[in-house]
């Protein structure tokens, strides 16, 4: 076969150049790693977390990782951990598990943190599970209610803070049980794992259903799939409906059945019922669609200026996370970040990934935080939060506990009782600065 | 087009050689550089099924997240549920992707342009979605593929530090190696001169004696195949398929890579997965040293994807072509 000789040297000059173009990127990584300890240095610590900034799932949401910021600067300005100041590294991940994943590898490869704190989603944590694992990286807090991450022995590494679904089903089911005796019940749940842990929990608690409406996620966009919840609902004539979604579907339950002239005892999972989340994609006016619906959550109100931490995280917020309104996702962030700071400070001066492990095994449950449910953690359970108390939402979507007192109920993801919490919060730290 | 060729034997070393050189090198590199490596073997693979498709055969597809899809949920089925060797799982996962391009192709030879566009487009829509609707496919949360540690001769010819990662990276390499070889050897048969001739003219080609209907289903069923090989090793180095892995934003980034590499150009291929893994990373670096606001990390990955793409398009319209004697590809 004829060969054009300069033909063949261009097919391979293109090769070379390709080949030398992986290795490129592949190349200059061999960083030798000076600092003993991934994360921490004389002066600083590392941390990183994961979480959606841009995407479907980023209204709120985005606002945890920066609220965590505001929180650690305060702290920085006021001495640190340990002499030390705290960097948070914040990565997008669209809500998406791949791109967790290869954020993941940067934060912890590239950025070397010391830990993971706050990481957001399901899948988003389950694709970075056995990285994680293998490199021995405490992931703190994780964002997400799936009850599978408090599996110590499948997560050795990993702390769960919010209480799961399954809890939450329960203490809701034990709620209606004590209060809407004898009425009827329906429940429009997102048909994935999110829905089954809750139908799980409901069945625990013996929740009887005169209607089920499943639905996919994503599918509350469409007005006819809201039509059919509608009129499902109104064939059904339930007493008590509980919405147990995300804060889209809850807009789209109440704004489709305040349309269809539908009244009904709405009952909202902590998920789906945030009223600035709402707002922000619903549009501000479904915020009034709230007024009388019942609510669950196991931090105190956010307009709660009586909390002595509602009262110090506000003071926070506006001097370092200017122009952002106080709502639940900056006050999970704050909480969260002051639990990482008694971490980092129950670890000692000399930190590790190891220590800081050690630590909050050790000592995690005494951790003062503004939930009223206490903290599970010890050396075999890494189960946090595990209480709900109710409230009922006023017409500006501020949901306020019924009866004026945060009564709490709390239980377990298996089939403990629900039982009304005797247990007291820890006082808040002077000036909300930890000093455990 | 090109009347240049090398001889499949000289094609054949050259690929081994390409093959020796990157696992030699997968030695020498950190842990996050061998990951992103065996992204870009990924990423090379779907803009490769692109590039075969629409810069040969002259169709268009906005929907190959979606294949990919197919291909992950195919492997990681096969995996879980059956148990196959993971080798065996990969493959299964190309057949059901080949299959279902296939199906996909005999409907798509009869739209073009646009209409081809929208079809594959609510393809990647609505596909990932189907996946909430199955139990057996794991809702949301998706299905787990964790196919362990690397085998015990591997660890013992690379010693003790062999990564998971390391062992992605080598897979990924080699499949992506193999694949691509096919691909070029069957561009340049009959099938590959079939398929530029009914891109070119599809009624000369009729008349020459070329089934034009046939050649794009099957090029449609080759591209799709490739696809769900790169969709198979996206979930490998997941760990696990989601519903929301795959995106329909991972349908763009395949097809941008195209136009990026070149889309009548295979070997670009190799450019448009270095670029699709690079961008984000160099956004990444530079938002922290802009300061890591929240505004500039939302929106920098976006923006300098956008703007080489309009650049791109702009000034060098057959993509980044290292060779500057190559004859520009004509496309009607």
């Amino acid at each position: 076969m004829l060969v054009h000789r300069r033909t063949k040297r261009g097919k391979l000059a293109i090769t070379l150049v390709a080949t030398a173009a992986l290795a490129i990127n592949v190349l200059p990584a061999h960083a030798i790693n000076l600092h003993k300890v991934d994360g921490v240095s004389q002066s600083t610590i590392t941390l990183g977390i994961t979480s959606p900034l841009t995407g479907a799932a980023a209204p709120g949401y985005n606002k945890v990782p920066y609220a965590m910021q505001a929180y650690f600067n305060y702290v920085n300005d006021n001495g640190g951990v340990n002499g030390r100041k705290i960097k948070l590294i914040i990565k997008d991940d669209a809500y998406n598990p791949v791109l967790a994943k290869s954020v993941t590898n940067d934060l912890v490869l590239q950025s070397k943190v010391l830990a993971l704190v706050g990481t957001l989603g399901t899948a988003e944590n389950e694709a970075t599970t056995r990285f994680v694992n293998d490199h021995g990286v405490p992931r703190l807090f994780v964002n997400t209610g799936y009850s599978g991450f408090a599996n110590a022995t499948k997560y050795p590494t990993t702390y769960t803070l919010l209480p799961s679904y399954v809890m939450e089903a329960k203490i809701m089911g034990q709620y209606i049980k004590d209060n809407f005796a004898g009425k009827s019940v329906a429940i429009i749940y997102q048909d994935d794992d999110f829905g089954a842990d809750a139908l799980k929990g409901f069945a625990i608690a013996g929740t009887k259903f005169v209607t089920k409406i499943a639905y996919p996620s994503g599918s509350q966009a469409d007005p006819t799939v809201v039509g059919k919840w509608i009129g499902g609902l109104m064939a059904a004539k339930p007493d008590v409906t509980i919405m147990f979604g995300v804060s889209s579907a809850t807009a789209a339950a109440l704004g489709g059945s305040y349309k269809a002239g539908f009244k009904t005892q709405w009952i909202l999972g902590s998920v789906g019922g945030d009223g600035t989340t709402i707002a922000t994609v619903a549009g501000p006016t479904a915020v009034g669609l709230l007024y009388g619906a019942i609510g669950a959550s196991f931090l105190p109100a956010p307009t709660d200026t009586t909390d002595p931490y509602i009262a110090q995280f506000q003071a926070i917020n506006t001097k370092y996370n200017p122009g952002v309104v106080f709502d639940n996702n900056v006050l999970v962030g704050m909480n969260s970040a002051m639990l990482t700071v008694e971490a980092l400070r129950a670890a000692g001066p000399t930190l590790t990934r190891a220590s800081l492990l050690k630590a909050i095994a050790k000592s995690g449950s005494t951790f003062a935080s503004a939930g009223f449910a206490p903290l599970g953690y010890s050396a075999t359970s890494h189960v946090g939060y595990n209480g709900y108390w109710f409230g009922t939402y006023g017409p500006t979507g501020a949901i306020k506990p019924i009866g004026g007192t945060y009564s709490l109920y709390t239980t377990d993801s298996g089939t403990g009782a629900v039982v009304k919490a005797t247990s007291t919060r820890p006082a808040m730290p002077l000036k909300g600065l930890p000093n455990n | 087009m090109r009347s240049r060729h090398l001889s499949p034997r000289t094609r054949a070393l050259l690929f081994l050689v390409i093959g020796a050189v990157l696992l030699t090198v997968s030695g020498f590199i950190g842990e996050l550089r061998t990951y992103q490596g065996a992204q870009v073997a990924v990423y090379m693979i779907a803009i490769a099924s692109i590039i075969l498709l629409t810069g040969y055969s002259g169709q268009i597809s906005l929907g190959h997240g979606a294949v990919m899809a197919v291909g992950g949920y195919g492997a990681a089925l096969s995996f879980n549920l059956w148990h196959f060797p993971f080798a065996i799982a990969l493959l299964f996962g190309v057949l059901v992707g080949a299959f279902g391009g296939f199906v996909l192709g005999v409907a798509a030879a009869r739209l073009s342009g646009p209409y081809l566009a929208g079809t594959t487009l609510a393809l990647a829509v609505g596909l990932p979605t189907i996946a909430d609707q199955f139990h057996v496919l794991g809702g949301e949360q998706g299905l787990n593929f964790d196919i362990g540690d690397p085998p015990r001769w591997v660890v013992r010819l690379e010693g003790g530090d062999f990564t998971q990662y390391k062992w992605f990276f080598w897979i990924s390499i080699v499949v992506a190696l193999v694949a691509l070889w096919g691909i070029t050897n069957l561009l340049h048969s009959s099938y590959g001169r079939n398929w530029r001739a009914g891109r070119n003219n599809a009624v000369a080609a009729g008349l020459a004696g070329i089934n034009v209907a046939r050649g794009k289903v099957l090029a449609f069923t080759v591209s799709s195949a490739l696809a769900s090989l790169a969709g198979a090793l996206f979930a490998l180095l997941l760990g696990l398929v989601t519903p929301t892995a795959f995106p329909l934003s991972l349908s763009f980034a395949i097809v941008t890579g195209a136009v990026l590499a070149g889309v009548g150009n295979l070997a670009g291929s190799i450019v448009g997965g270095v670029v699709l893994v690079a961008i984000p990373e160099l956004s990444g670096s530079l938002t922290t040293h802009l300061g890591n606001s929240q505004k500039v990390s939302a929106n920098l990955p976006g923006l300098v994807m956008s703007s080489s793409l309009i650049l791109v398009v702009l000034f060098m319209p057959n993509g980044l072509r290292i060779r500057k004697f190559k004859k520009q590809v004509k496309t009607q």
